[in-house]
C-alpha cells in the first residue's frame, strides 16, 4: 500500500518508451516491504526452532498480536506527519493526555466503553490540530514546537492524574475492558464455528491501517498532505492550502496516538499515567523500517505494520529465550542496525543492476 | 598598456545550451572594461569561468605572471582569488554577524598558534578599505552597514588578495543614483592605481561615464572585442548587444478583438512588494509580454496577482469584475487564472512525485466524490493532457523529475491547462529548453491564446517575447516604463524595448 511512491514503470507499462523519456526499471526484490517479510520470516523460524513456546497461542502469539497492534498504530501515528517530512515528538504524550480523557471521563461520567474513547480521540486529534497550527502559522521547525510541547504536557499530564487519581492510575475499569484484554475471538463462537485466536484489539489497528491507508492513495486530503510534504511552495502555488492541510496531517497523528494509548490501556487493564512513555523511539522505527522517507512525500503503510510487526517479533523472541531487559535493548539496537544496513545494502545493489541494464 | 589577463576562445555547454562558444576577454591594466550583452548572452558565465566556479570546456585562461602571460586553472573561487581575480557577484555574499574585518579577510584568515590573528585581522582590512579611500569602522558588524556600504566592503574583499582583477557584476543595481556616483569614483580611483576592472551593468549611461574599452557578448560569442567604447555611440552598442542573426519564426497571425471585454486589468496597482501604480490590460485571446530586466518587479507581480503579496492601492478586474484575490486556489478556483511558475524545479513540480499527480493536483478537487479522487477519471485526465501537449513519458506513474527539461515544463503547463484556467501567466517558460522544443512550446503558447485564453507572458528572452506577444509592457524598477504595440519587426521592437528598458536617468 505504498503510496506516493517512486513507482518504476511495471511491466504493464507501454514496453516501447519514446526515446526522449528516461526510465529505470528496478529487481522485484527492491520493493523494501519484501524484505522486511523474509527478515520476519527468518525470525520466527528462528525463535520457535531455539524455543517452541514461541507459537503457542496463548502464551506467545495472542499478545504478541495485541503488542504489534498497539506499535502499528504508534507507527501510524507518526507516519501520519512524515508524510509532511515533519516530526512528532510529542506522539508519546498526546497518548497521554487522551488517555488521561478517556479515563476520568469513564471514571467521573461513567460513559460507556467506546464513548470514551470518541472523546479521547477528539482530544487527541485537538492537541495534535494546535501543534499543527502552530507550526502553519510560526514556521517553526515541527522538530522543536512537538517537542517543547511533549515537554509542556510532560507536566500537565503528571499533575492531571495527581489532581484526578491517586497519581497513578484511574481505578476505574469500564465495562468491556476486561474483554478487550484477555478475549480473543476464539472466546465467541456461533454453535460449533469459533473466531480465530485473534485479540480483540487487532481490529483496532486494521482499521486505522486502512483508514490511513486509504487517506494517503485515494483521499485528496492525503494526497495534498504528500504533494504539501513534497514540495510546499509548489504546493503553494498549485492552490493547495498547505496551512490547513498541515493542520490536517498533526491532527490525524494526534487522534492515530489517542487510538494508541486507548488500545495500550485496554493491553495493561488501566488507564495510567505512563502511557505512552514507550512510544517515541517504536513511532520512528515502524514506518522507518517499512521504507517512509523523513524527508515527506512519500509514505508506506504497509511497511509501517511489517516494520511494527519486525520489532515486535524480536522483542518477544528475545525475551522468550530469557534475555535480561538491558541485554534485550542491546540486541535489539544491534538486530535493527543490522536490518537496517542490510535493507540500505539491498537498495544499493537493486538501483546499481537497474543502472547497468539500461 | 600591459595586458592583465585574457581569455582566449572559451567554450562552455550545459545540457542543451552552448552558453559560450569562443568567447574572448582581454583586460588591460588600469582600464575599465564594459562587459555587455543581453540576458543570456553569457556573460554571468564568462565571470564564473573566470572566477574557477565553472570550468571552461574549451579554450584558455592566461594571467600575466612575471615571466610573462600563463595558462591558469582554476578550480576554486579560493584558486582565482589567490591568483589575484577578485569579483563582486550581483548577489551578496558577506556574513552578516561577522564584523567588516572578518568578512574582508574571510578567505584567507591570517593566523597565530592556530588562532585567528584578530590584530592582523584588523589592520588587514583597514589596508583594503584605504585602497578605496572609505571610512567604515572594520569592527562593525555588516548586519549594521547599508546597502552601499556593504557593496564597498564586498569591494574591499575582492581586493584583499592584492587583485589585479576585479569583476564587477551589476554593482549598482540596489543602490540609489548618488551612491552609484561615489561607486564609479572609487572604480577610477582603482583603476588609477593600475588595476583591470570590469564592469557589467545593464544601465548604458554609467558604462559610458566610466568605462574605456567594451567587450559585448551574443549568443555566446563576442561580437566586438576589447574595442575603444569612445568609437561607439549608444545606438551602435544597441544594435550590437540585439544583433541582426536572429531567426524569426512565423506564427499564425492571431487577431484580437480590441474590442473584446478585457479579461484581465490591472489599474493603477501597488504592492507590497514595491510596485507603484501598474497599469496592464489583457484580453481574451491575446498574449501580453511583460519585459524587463532580472529584478525588475515581474515575477512578483504575477504572484501579487495572485495573492502572495498585498496589493495596497489600486485594483485587479477579473472579466470586468473587481477581483480580491487571496491566494493561488482561489485565483485558481473563482477566477479561473493559473499560474505557470518561472523556477519550474523549486516551484513549479513536484519532482519526487508522478507525472500523473504533477498534473492532476489542481483538479483533484473536481475529480472528486466524497473526498475521494477516482482513479479513472484521473488517468483519463492525465492521458488527455499527455497526449494534447505531447509530453514524451514511459508511463504517468514515472516521476517528474526523469523528464527532460521541455516535457517537466510542458507538465507545469498541463496542470493549468487541466484545471481549466481561462487567464494564464507563464513566467519564463522557455528557460533552459533547448531551441527546437522552445519554438514547440512557442506554437503551443500561441495556439492557447488562438483559442482564447488571455495569456500574461513574463520573460527575458527578447526573441521569444517578440516572436510571441501583441504588446510589450517593460517594466523597471516595479513600474511600467511603458508599453509598445508588437510589430514583430526584430530589429526596430528589440531597439524600442533595450532603449525602454536602459531608459534614461531623467525618467527614473
Amino acid at each position: 500500500m505504498r503510496t506516493a511512491s517512486p513507482q518504476p514503470p511495471t511491466a504493464s507499462a507501454p514496453s516501447a518508451a519514446p526515446p526522449g523519456a528516461r526510465s529505470r526499471v528496478l529487481p522485484f526484490w527492491a520493493n523494501p516491504r519484501l524484505g522486511l517479510v523474509i527478515v520476519i520470516a527468518a525470525l520466527v523460524a528462528l525463535f520457535s526452532s531455539l524455543s517452541p513456546a514461541f507459537l503457542d497461542p496463548k502464551l506467545t502469539l495472542a499478545p504478541l498480536q495485541a503488542d504489534v497492534s498497539v506499535y502499528v498504530v504508534v507507527g501510524l501515528a507518526q507516519l501520519a506527519v512524515l508524510s509532511l517530512g515533519h516530526m512528532n515528538m510529542a506522539v508519546g504524550r498526546m497518548a497521554a493526555l487522551s488517555t488521561f480523557a478517556m479515563g476520568l471521563a469513564y471514571d467521573r461520567l461513567g460513559v460507556p466503553l467506546l464513548v470514551g474513547l470518541a472523546i479521547g480521540l477528539a482530544v487527541g486529534a485537538a492537541i495534535g490540530a494546535l501543534a499543527g497550527l502552530v507550526i502553519a502559522k510560526t514556521g517553526v521547525n515541527s522538530f522543536v514546537v512537538t517537542l517543547a510541547l511533549d515537554f509542556g504536557l510532560l507536566g500537565l499530564v503528571t499533575i492531571l492524574y495527581t489532581q484526578a487519581t491517586d497519581g497513578v492510575a484511574f481505578a476505574v475499569k469500564p465495562a468491556g475492558l476486561a474483554e478487550l484484554r484477555f478475549d480473543t475471538f476464539a472466546d465467541y463462537c456461533a454453535g460449533e464455528l469459533c473466531g480465530p485466536r485473534v485479540p480483540l484489539v487487532v481490529p483496532f489497528a486494521l482499521v486505522a491501517a486502512l483508514g490511513v491507508g486509504l487517506l494517503f492513495r485515494f483521499a485528496r486530503l492525503g494526497r495534498e498532505i504528500l504533494m504539501t510534504g513534497a514540495n510546499p511552495v509548489a504546493a503553494e502555488l498549485s492552490g493547495i492550502p498547505t496551512h490547513r492541510r498541515i493542520v490536517a496531517a498533526h491532527a490525524t497523528s494526534g487522534l492515530l496516538a489517542a487510538l494508541a494509548g486507548f488500545m495500550l490501556a485496554a493491553n495493561n487493564g488501566a488507564f495510567s499515567a505512563s502511557i505512552g512513555e514507550s512510544f517515541l523511539l517504536p513511532s520512528f522505527l515502524a514506518p522507518v523500517l517499512g521504507g517512509t522517507l523523513l524527508a515527506g512525500g512519500a509514505v508506506s503503510v504497509l511497511g509501517t505494520v511489517l516494520g511494527a510487526t519486525l520489532t515486535q517479533v524480536i522483542y518477544k523472541g528475545l525475551n522468550l529465550l530469557q534475555f535480561s531487559l538491558e541485554e534485550l535493548k542491546l540486541y535489539i539496537g544491534l538486530v535493527l542496525l543490522a536490518a537496517l544496513s542490510l535493507d540500505r545494502l539491498r537498495a544499493v545493489l537493486a538501483e546499481r543492476r537497474a543502472v547497468s541494464s539500461s | 598598456m600591459s595586458i592583465v589577463l585574457s581569455a582566449e576562445k572559451l567554450v562552455k555547454t550545459f545540457p542543451g545550451v552552448r552558453a559560450l562558444d569562443q568567447a574572448t576577454l582581454t583586460l588591460t591594466a588600469g582600464s575599465v572594461h564594459a562587459l555587455l550583452g543581453e540576458n543570456g548572452a553569457g556573460k554571468s558565465t564568462l565571470i564564473k569561468l573566470l572566477t574557477g566556479v565553472y570550468r571552461p570546456d574549451g579554450g584558455r585562461v592566461l594571467l600575466a605572471g612575471p615571466d610573462g602571460p600563463q595558462e591558469v586553472h582554476f578550480g576554486s573561487p579560493q584558486d582565482a582569488q589567490r591568483a589575484g581575480v577578485g569579483v563582486v557577484h550581483q548577489e551578496r555574499n558577506l556574513i552578516p554577524a561577522f564584523s567588516v574585518a572578518e568578512n574582508i579577510c574571510l578567505q584567507h584568515l591570517p593566523r597565530r598558534k592556530g588562532l585567528v590573528d584578530r590584530a592582523r585581522v584588523r589592520s588587514e582590512a583597514r589596508r583594503c578599505l584605504e585602497l578605496l579611500d572609505v571610512d567604515i569602522d572594520p569592527d562593525t558588524p555588516v548586519s549594521r552597514l547599508s546597502v552601499a556600504q556593504m557593496q564597498l566592503v564586498e569591494i574591499a574583499k575582492a581586493l584583499s588578495a592584492d587583485s589585479k582583477v576585479l569583476l564587477l557584476d551589476e554593482p549598482t543595481a540596489s543602490l540609489t543614483g548618488d551612491e552609484a556616483d561615489r561607486l564609479y569614483a572609487i572604480v577610477r580611483r582603482l583603476r588609477d592605481q593600475g588595476h583591470a576592472v570590469v564592469l557589467v551593468s545593464h544601465k548604458l549611461e554609467e558604462i559610458f561615464a566610466v568605462a574605456d574599452t567594451v567587450t559585448v557578448l551574443r549568443d555566446g560569442r563576442s561580437v566586438a572585442e576589447a574595442e575603444p567604447l569612445a568609437r561607439h555611440s549608444r545606438d551602435q552598442i544597441v544594435d550590437l548587444m540585439v544583433g541582426r542573426a536572429y531567426q524569426e519564426v512565423r506564427l499564425p497571425q492571431r487577431t484580437v478583438d480590441p474590442s473584446a471585454e478585457p479579461a484581465l486589468v490591472l489599474d493603477g496597482v501597488s504592492t507590497s512588494a514595491g510596485h507603484h501604480d501598474v497599469g496592464l490590460t489583457v484580453r481574451p485571446g491575446e498574449i501580453l509580454g511583460l519585459y524587463g530586466l532580472v529584478g525588475a518587479g515581474r515575477s512578483e507581480l504575477a504572484k501579487a496577482l495572485l495573492g502572495l503579496e498585498q496589493i495596497t492601492a489600486g485594483e485587479v478586474r477579473v472579466h470586468g469584475k473587481t477581483a480580491r484575490i487571496r491566494d493561488v486556489g482561489d485565483a485558481l478556483r473563482r477566477h479561473r487564472i493559473g499560474y505557470v511558475t518561472e523556477n519550474r524545479k523549486e516551484e513549479g513540480l513536484f519532482l519526487d512525485q508522478t507525472i500523473a499527480r504533477n498534473i492532476a493536483v489542481t483538479v483533484w478537487r473536481r475529480l472528486s466524490r466524497l473526498g475521494l479522487v477516482r482513479d479513472r477519471a484521473e488517468r483519463a485526465l492525465v492521458a488527455d493532457y499527455t497526449e494534447r501537449l505531447g509530453i514524451r513519458l514511459a508511463s504517468p506513474d514515472q516521476l517528474a523529475g526523469q523528464l527532460s527539461g521541455g516535457n517537466q515544463q510542458k507538465v507545469s503547463l498541463a496542470k493549468w491547462l487541466a484545471a481549466d484556467c481561462d487567464i494564464l501567466i507563464i513566467d519564463e517558460p522557455t528557460v533552459g529548453i533547448d531551441v527546437r522544443t522552445k519554438a514547440a512550446f512557442h506554437e503551443l503558447i500561441a495556439g492557447l491564446a488562438e483559442q482564447g485564453m488571455a495569456i500574461l507572458l513574463i520573460s527575458s528572452d527578447l526573441p521569444e517575447m517578440i516572436t510571441l506577444a501583441d504588446r510589450i509592457a517593460v517594466m523597471r524598477d516595479f513600474a511600467v516604463a511603458g508599453e509598445l504595440v508588437n510589430d514583430h519587426e526584430y530589429d526596430r521592437m528589440s531597439q524600442a524595448v533595450i532603449r525602454l528598458i536602459h531608459g534614461s536617468q531623467e525618467a527614473a
